[in-house]
């Protein structure tokens, strides 16, 4: 292809700039929210560059609270809801959920999308026909039986409820997006495995596996940011402090007119800053992943 | 049932690749006793599959087919916050549940909600993911290698964080919004973006849209790397410009995935929640109420009516479901 002319070579650049202030927009806003003083703030309400910045908003979030006593000295500043204090321990949660959801679903993720594009028996191309309309399923339709149930059986407020509920709404996906990298290995190397004596099973973990490591890891990664993200489970399943997520967190400050914007807006850019780093440093991943999953059987 | 279950693999797969395996490995072990020794003993290929399907299909039982079944049961009982604390089983209510979720106006009008909604933002996302898709596939533009880079961060935002990000840019007194626009002189009066009832929806696929494009971006841009060169070669030569190229070759050949992309993206935007959560709640009034938000608020908010709420999440289950069935019978194999 031809490259494009001098008149079309700014207009796509001035393009390209508009699309680029259009994705950094709601991040501008974000990361000088949580760089303002509450002064600036409400003072100075026509300011987008700030005249000062202060790294307090996240020492107050860091420090779950602690740290305001010796610094800040207006009146207003002192107000920290009860969920903030929970920082860590939501941090933690949301990690330790996110992880166990993306093993869980690698696992039996690849296990059962081997068996749909090699094994190819008549129930495991159901079995992927099922899971393509099992992504559809929203999750409230399952988020009120399992409260009910979980509610009778008391396992509302745990852990354990989260990472099952997450692992059995992303497998689906996963397996959707494991099967196309399963398939575009040749078969012949499973054949070559067997005549030397492996069983199919052998074959599986000891050649297709380290083979697909690209798209394990494309995988691995779409499934933490989903369940990093994944709000609406925990909420429904767990309310005690002790189980709160980073996303319930966030949602706990909707609606509470005391807070203020330069805190929550530090909390909002604590929150994100894990996924944005996977994101931008695994692109090519994600990118294949999401493309994987999408279409392509 | 079975003929649309073989449609999904290629062609005639299914029989010349048993064939290229060993003869005799498989068919062998089932019709006569393994006449060669054996090293390990092998499972037979369905034995396998069953064995290495068993926890998933156990897992997706759980929390998966059973809470479907479970809601269906909901849907059908009267079951509110006194009837949930007597627990299991709950009285049988026929069709009341759906009967009053259709003279209820709100749900009608959460409904209707939801479909402009998804109108709105399916149609800004094919067109704007397609145009920015063709910009970072121009070759030879620095801006279109970092735009490339860039595209990728919204989907890395968790939505709820979105949310909250989006309450302060779209704030009245203090966002980042008026201050941006006044800044930039497009405004002299602050205005209120989520606090009229005639804007709050659309104020609120604005957030939507932002951090659900790069998914439409990236189905497009890989669909495009794909395209056969020849053809724009061919056409050039017989004199075609930029815009009629995309017209009459991109844009057919594109037809599928563009399908591909109304399909899933009307599903999920169906199912927002986390940006009504945090933005609006359903306000101003009832301005935003949206299908989840509906179905969220009837069963978990008092008086907790856990049966209309079932029942409300599975119409929308249904039309979803719909969709679904378009996607896997027609698209997901042919776009690739």
């Amino acid at each position: 292809m031809n490259g494009p002319g001098r008149l079309q070579r700014q207009l796509l650049n001035i393009a390209n700039l508009l699309v680029i202030a259009m994705i950094l927009f709601p991040v501008a806003a974000v990361v000088q929210g949580s760089l303002m003083t509450e002064k600036v703030l409400h003072s100075d309400i026509h300011a987008v560059i700030p005249p000062e910045v202060t790294m307090e908003n996240f020492l107050l979030v860091l420090t779950q609270g602690e740290h305001r006593e010796e610094t800040q000295t207006s009146i207003t500043s002192t107000y920290m809801p009860d969920n903030l204090r929970a920082f860590y321990r939501a941090f933690g949660n949301s990690l330790v959920i996110a992880l166990s959801v993306t093993l869980i679903t690698l696992t039996l993720g690849a296990l059962s999308a081997y068996t749909i594009v090699r094994l190819r028996l008549r129930w495991t191309l159901w079995l992927l026909q099922l899971n393509l309309v099992a992504r559809f399923v929203p999750i409230i339709v399952l988020m009120i039986p399992l409260f009910v149930v979980g509610r009778s059986t008391g396992m509302l407020n745990s852990l354990t409820g989260v990472i099952l509920a997450e692992a059995g709404f992303l497998l689906p996906y996963s397996i959707l997006i494991l099967a196309p990298y399963f398939q575009s290995l040749p078969s012949e190397l499973e054949d070559a495995a067997r005549v030397d004596g492996c069983t199919r099973f052998g074959a599986f973990v000891r050649i297709i596996l380290p083979l697909s490591a690209p798209g394990l890891t494309a995988c691995g990664v779409i499934m933490f940011i989903v369940s990093w993200h994944e709000l609406l489970i925990p909420l429904v399943l767990n309310s005690d402090l002790d189980y709160m997520t980073l996303p319930m967190v966030l949602s706990s400050l909707v609606g509470d007119t005391n807070i203020l914007f330069n805190v929550m807006m530090a909390l909002a850019l604590l929150s994100l800053l894990p996924t944005v780093v996977l994101v931008l440093l695994l692109q090519r991943y994600v990118v294949h992943g999401l493309a994987a999953g999408a279409v392509k059987g | 049932m079975a003929g649309g279950a073989r449609s999904l693999v290629a062609p005639g797969a299914v029989g010349p690749d048993r064939n290229r395996r060993h003869p005799g490995a498989e068919e062998g072990c089932v019709t006569r006793p393994a006449p060669a020794p054996i090293k390990v003993r092998e499972l037979s290929r369905r034995q396998l599959a069953l064995a290495m399907n068993a926890p998933s299909v156990l897992l997706m039982l759980v929390v998966l087919v059973f809470p479907l079944f479970y809601a269906l049961y909901l849907s059908f009982s009267r079951v509110r916050i006194g009837e949930l604390r007597r627990g299991f089983p709950f009285p049988f209510y026929g069709f009341e549940n759906y009967v009053r979720l259709f003279q209820d106006e709100l749900f009608l009008h959460s409904l209707q909600n939801t479909f402009v909604f998804a109108l709105i933002v399916v149609v800004v996302e094919v067109v704007l993911g397609l145009a920015i898709a063709l910009l970072i596939n121009q070759q030879g533009l620095w801006l279109s290698r970092v735009t490339r880079v860039l595209i990728l961060l919204p989907y890395a935002i968790p939505p709820i964080a979105n949310g909250l990000i989006w309450i302060y840019i779209y704030n009245f007194k203090l966002g980042f919004l008026n201050r941006s626009l006044f800044q930039l002189g497009f405004i002299e009066q602050y205005i209120d973006w989520t606090g009229i009832p005639e804007t709050a929806l659309y104020s609120l696929t604005v957030p939507y849209i932002w951090r659900t494009l790069p998914f439409a971006i990236l189905l497009f841009h890989a669909a495009l790397q794909g395209l056969p060169k020849d053809v724009y070669e061919a056409a050039r030569v017989d004199g075609a410009g930029a815009w009629r190229c995309f017209w009459h070759i991109t844009l057919p050949l594109m037809r599928p995935i563009i399908a591909v992309v109304v399909i899933l993206r009307t599903s999920f935007a169906f199912l927002v929640f986390d940006e009504v959560l945090a933005l609006t709640q359903g306000g101003p009034g009832d301005a935003t109420w949206v299908a989840s938000w509906f179905s969220y608020k009837k069963s978990f908010a008092p008086p907790f009516n856990i049966g209309l709420g079932a029942a409300s999440a599975y119409v929308l289950a249904l039309v979803i479901g719909l969709l679904a069935v378009f996607y896997v019978k027609v698209l997901y194999r042919r776009a690739q």
